[in-house]
């Protein structure tokens, strides 16, 4: 087990460096030289922060030079300050000779946008799977084709569309739901039961949204999963053997069916964060989403960077987990039978 | 205002039913929102924001989020009245000395830091020497560059003297808002973070600020201009348009800009929003127009560019666009100022006159394919704009008139950033449609003077006429506001003629307020309809429920 | 393969065949939009702003009073051809790749898997609004960024079916008997590979006509006046209590389409997959 995980740990160092190279590509890509693209008008502006990303990507230096530092700073998780006239640290916080704290921006967007990912997932695990095993049991029968329909609708439901309609079913003609935000403006003076109850609130129509488009691809997959699994030798046997068809089919065909979907849940991490961008904007949450999207829009390239360098780290991170989930589970692979 | 339940209590509630919220925002309908309501403090007022603002000082910041938020927090030695004449606000009185090059401002006595230490004339001497210095990233300091040597004989007088008589000089003293000394003093402007946790002196002060939600301010109650009535402002944080406008009808936002459609289409078709929003209409000090490449061809032909003036119809873009909420402009200034010459009109939409004045250019269509060509080459050429909906319509709708006269132009629409930093600061566009925001002082030395063409400087169409030039310099020394109207009247007749730019619109700003909002003045004066907010009240019964601020 | 593809019972799965009709429809009436459309789509009649849908108005007119339903149909045609074309890219740079990889093996298919890896893990539509952002939005640009960002599933499954179709018989055969590496996979290993791959880029022209509503929400889709179903929804989000055709019929074309090509994809995938295609005989 151990070592299977270092095995694992090594493979994810040409990874990242192909991450840092793809990172490093994207950079370069706005025709002619990065600094010429920065947002405003302002000359005197523009020329400081010219000469400030020169500074901070070595832009005079040769370009494997340059791709070296780019390296080194990665490494050492130093993705530097904002360009916009905060300067605020990109990745984590940093204190001045004062004392004042500086927060870092992805140090306060990353939690909101992995609280959101995990509700997400929550729900889409706690509705997919049972969709996924009807559908597999009535397999071409109404019930399958209605559950697949809906699944389908779910996903092709352009998303900013169906927020706003629900924005405006919840929040304008019944007052249910807050309309957008993260916290109501009482919200310091709440009771700590009443602050959760508030997030939940705010939260609701977000995950709501962002677990739609995931629904339709786990619910298929248990249905496939659970399909493949059933018309396997050893479940005819079990059925042979006079075993009750629900022993059948939560005991062994289930739990089969499942394994795989660890893996799946590995691969949809960086779905969950990239899908944020709209969600945050029309709810106006300060999640990753929306910090890249300012970001992008203000040519601010420290953030840039540093965002796609965590979010796939992140990624990365969750592929191991869901790996040693998987190797855990799955005995063949705990007893070192494959590799 | 503990009419409700208690936190914990409506916790529960919410968490068992996760419904109907408590506490909800919700004015019984048979308030009456319109009957006359005595003024008296108190309150929250919030409104929304697209984006959060980078810091609180706002010449370092620079973006619009920052100012609206610093002007709450900060004063300046002048500022604007609501007829838009120059009164004091820090300053008591002002003296122009005989020759015209040094001002002095006398401080009204007695004034105090919402922290409750005295602010005197060391703290703008203080703010100047910031706003000058080399190392301080603000794109405002070359006004206050030509500033030549400034002193503080006593606490309450602060003096500049200008190498030469500087016309907007006063202007600039209302646009520069002071700040504390005895909290910045030894630190360095752009980074500090005093920019995240102010103290001004003006109506209020900042309550809290959360990031990515929503700043609030509390009054300041060391004001230097008395006490507003409203206790508690609130920004939120909404970037997008569309859930801004369902917080407004949600009644969870009090105020809001609205687009023309939302506020000559749906509000009045709606008696319930109509019940509960005042609508209201301020005139901008900005305008749009359609600039030319003067440094491309055959746009450096002036009969080329008045005969393109000639074949669009301002009047359709501004139905079309704006559902009539615009007024046609003819010179760089705001309608009905002093500066606007009232002679001047509009290029009237006249497709004989443009298609004789092409003819004159050269401008046939010899080939016969519908398209007006000479030497050759057919007249075509790109608009570009950026992600403005008012600009990218007017942009379709001038595209069809031009075709109707046969030239051929084609629509882009870029993001601003790659907008500005690859096509304006190159110089690499035909025609962009675009808009200037203006100070209200009349100097646009900085637009049109020829010597301001360099990539990144504001006079991108490439505009160059040395007589132009010369009433640019002049306005900039002449204090005399008669002798400068006549040479702003002549600058901005002699622009027309040129047409290095098609004027298309100035807008009407469509804010609708909640009418819980009392004290606003109707119609808005010149100055707009915020220039007396700190009078604006919320009458108790119209307040929305709020657990109480202990 | 085509033909086979007709005659197999793929089309007897009933979600599958309602999804082809449905996109053939589409496609159809795509094709034939100059014919169709009553009004020129950027036809501006500022007289008829934001017309509720009449006989006159099908659905309506827009912000200048352009004709909302030729809109519509035209903008069906760039809808479509971002889709189409970005999968396209994404199967072609899939097939490629997948194919060296799973034929030569060795340090290829190493390189090769880890690229692939390495985009899996960057968040794809950060990836995309970055590019995008930088290379300034068009539709080409739109075309490509979305095909650059999508090849690697299509790359995992050429690749597999390659390494098994490779322990085949009539692939060792040939392989004895001396064929050249180029003959061997395009005429043995690619055609039989292709089951999977033409269900994946089905699938996928459905996942980019998302993409490109989702990047028009943004601001960085195919911009105005060129009509697609992504900005004209957009168009609309700020009246959609209001002038709800303005962005119900945009919405609703996009979740038919994307439904359409859903349900084709897994009804295909149902019908090819020989594993499930038995289940279906149960």
């Amino acid at each position: 087990m151990i070592k299977y995980l270092l095995k694992r740990l090594f493979w994810m160092v040409p990874l990242l460096v192909g991450i840092s190279l793809v990172s490093f590509l994207i950079m370069h890509l706005a025709p002619g030289d990065i600094t010429t693209t920065e947002a405003g008008f302002n000359p005197k502006a523009s020329e400081e922060s010219r000469q400030k990303l020169r500074e901070i990507y070595n832009l005079d230096k040769p370009i494997t030079v340059q791709y070296g530092l780019w390296l080194k700073r990665m490494a050492t998780l130093d993705f530097g300050t904002s360009f916009a006239s905060h300067q605020r640290p990109v990745f984590w916080e940093k204190t001045d000779q004062q004392g004042n704290v500086s927060k870092g921006l992805i140090q306060e967007a990353l939690p909101i946008t992995l609280l959101i990912n995990v509700l997400s997932l929550t729900v889409i695990i706690a509705v997919a799977l049972p969709l996924g095993i009807v559908s597999a049991l009535t397999q071409n029968r109404p019930p399958d084709r209605a559950i697949t329909l809906f699944v389908f609708i779910g996903f092709a439901i352009p998303g900013f569309w169906l927020a706003l309609v629900l924005m405006y079913w919840t929040g304008v003609v019944n007052s249910w739901l807050p309309i957008s935000g993260l916290h109501s403006l009482q919200y310091d003076q709440m009771h700590w039961l009443g602050k959760i109850a508030d997030t939940l609130k705010h939260l609701a129509l977000p995950v709501f949204i962002s677990s739609l488009s995931g629904l339709a691809g786990i619910a298929l997959f248990v249905r496939n999963g659970m399909l493949d699994v059933l018309h396997q030798d050893y479940i005819t046997t079990a059925r042979a053997k006079g075993l009750p068809e629900n022993s059948v089919v939560y005991r062994h065909a289930l739990r089969n069916a499942l394994l795989p979907l660890i893996t799946i849940f590995g691969l949809s991490i960086p779905g969950l964060i990239g899908g944020s961008v709209i969600a945050e904007s029309i709810f106006a949450i300060p999640g990753m989403g929306k910090l890249f999207y300012d970001a992008v829009l203000m040519r601010d390239f420290p953030v840039i960077m540093g965002i796609l360098t965590i979010g796939s780290a992140l990624t990365l991170l969750g592929n191991l987990l869901a790996d040693l989930a998987y190797a855990w589970a799955d005995p063949r692979v705990r007893r070192g039978v494959l590799k | 205002m503990r009419s409700h339940s208690t936190p914990s209590v409506c916790a529960l509630l919410a968490l068992s039913l996760l419904l109907n919220a408590c506490g909800q925002p919700e004015t019984s309908p048979k308030t009456d929102l319109d009957r006359p309501y005595p003024s008296e403090a108190g309150g929250t007022q919030i409104d929304a924001m697209p984006a959060e603002p980078s810091g609180l000082i706002a010449m370092i910041a620079g973006e619009s989020a920052a100012s609206a938020v610093a002007s709450n927090l900060f004063n300046s030695l002048l500022k604007y009245d609501k007829n838009l004449e120059l009164v004091g606000e820090l300053a008591q009185s002002w003296q122009i000395s005989d020759d015209q090059k040094t001002i002095t401002f006398t401080l009204k006595p007695d004034m105090k830091w919402s922290d409750g230490k005295p602010l005197t004339s060391a703290d703008v001497l203080f703010t100047w020497k910031v706003v000058t210095d080399e190392n301080t990233r603000t794109p405002y300091g070359a006004d206050y560059k030509l500033v030549k040597q400034a002193e503080t004989p006593d606490a309450l007088t602060f003096r500049v003297s200008y190498e030469q008589p500087y016309a907007p000089a006063l202007d600039t003293w209302a646009g520069l808002q002071i700040l504390p000394k005895h909290l910045l003093e030894g630190q360095d402007i752009n980074t500090t973070a005093f920019a995240r946790k102010p103290v001004g002196s003006h109506y209020y002060q900042l309550q809290e600020w959360r990031n990515g939600e929503r700043i609030s301010l509390t009054r300041n109650p060391n004001a230097t201009q008395g006490q507003a009535n409203i206790e508690r402002l609130v920004s939120r944080f909404i970037p997008d348009a569309a859930s801004q406008f369902l917080e407004l009808l949600a009644d969870n936002i009090d105020l809001m800009n609205l687009n023309p459609i939302q506020y000559a289409r749906i509000v009045p078709a709606r008696p319930e929003l109509q019940q509960k929003l005042g609508l209201y209409k301020e005139l901008g000090n900005s305008y749009t127009y359609m600039g030319f490449n003067l440094k491309h061809k055959p746009f450096d032909d002036i009969r080329v560019r008045q005969a393109i003036n000639y074949a669009i119809d301002k009047q359709e873009i501004i139905d079309g666009v704006l559902l009539g909420l615009g007024e046609p402009v003819a010179s760089p200034y705001k309608p009905g100022t002093r500066w606007s010459n009232p002679a001047l009109k509009p290029y009237p939409y006249d497709v004989a006159r443009a298609l004789s004045l092409l003819k004159e250019a050269g401008y046939q269509d010899h080939d016969g394919d519908g398209i007006l060509d000479r030497d050759g080459k057919p007249l075509s050429f790109e608009i570009l704009t950026n992600q403005n909906k008012q600009r990218e319509m007017a942009a379709v709708l001038i595209q069809r008139r031009l075709k109707e006269i046969g030239i051929d132009a084609s629509i882009r629409v870029l993001e601003w950033a790659s907008f500005v930093g690859r096509y304006i600061k190159t110089g690499d566009f035909d025609v962009v449609v675009l808009g200037w925001s203006l100070s209200l002082d009349p100097d646009q030395y900085g637009i049109w003077h020829s010597s301001q063409q360099q990539p990144g400087q504001f006079n991108f169409i490439g505009y160059n006429n040395p007589r132009v030039d010369e009433l640019l310099e002049r306005g900039r020394f002449e204090l005399d506001p008669d002798k400068r109207q006549t040479i702003y009247h002549e600058f901005a007749s002699l622009l027309l003629q040129d047409s290095p730019i098609v004027y298309l619109f100035a807008g009407y700003g469509l804010p609708a307020i909640h009418k819980r909002i009392k004290g606003i003045d109707n119609p808005a004066p010149p100055a707009g309809i915020g220039h007396n907010a700190y009078e604006w009240y919320i009458p108790r019964p119209l307040r929305r429920n709020e657990i109480a601020v202990e | 393969m085509i033909r086979r593809l007709f005659k197999h019972p793929a089309l007897a799965n009933p979600l599958a065949m309602v999804g082809f009709i449905i996109i053939a429809s589409i496609m159809l009436l795509a094709l034939l939009a100059p014919l169709i459309a009553p009004y020129d789509p950027n036809a501006i009649d500022v007289k008829a702003i934001l017309l509720e849908p009449s006989a006159a108005h099908w659905m309506g007119t827009d912000g200048l009073g352009r004709d909302v339903f030729s809109r519509m149909l035209y903008g069906a045609r760039i809808s479509l051809l971002v889709g189409i074309v970005a999968v396209g890219i994404a199967t072609g740079i899939g097939i490629v790749l997948g194919a060296l990889s799973g034929y030569y093996r060795g340090w290829m298919d190493v390189v090769i898997m880890r690229l692939v890896d390495v985009m899996l893990s960057i968040p794809t539509f950060f990836l995309i609004l970055a590019v995008i952002a930088f290379l300034t939005p068009s539709i080409w640009n739109i075309m490509i960024v979305i095909g650059l960002t999508s090849w690697m599933g299509v790359t995992r499954l050429v690749r597999a079916e390659f390494l098994s179709l490779r322990e085949r018989e009539f692939v060792m055969a040939s392989q004895t008997l001396g064929a050249k590496d180029g003959r061997l996979i395009f005429l043995h290993l690619l055609p039989n590979s292709l089951t999977p791959v033409i269900v994946s880029s089905v699938l996928g022209v459905a996942s980019a006509v998302l993409v490109e509503s989702g990047l028009s929400f943004l601001g960085l889709g195919v911009q105005a006046p060129q009509a697609s179903w992504g900005n004209i929804l957009t168009d609309g989000k700020e009246y959609i209590q209001f002038a709800w055709w303005l962005s119900l019929f945009p919405g609703l074309a996009i979740l038919i389409t994307v439904l359409g090509y859903n349900l084709l994809g897994e009804g295909l995938r149902d019908a090819l997959d020989p594993r499930t295609a038995g289940n279906q005989a149960r």
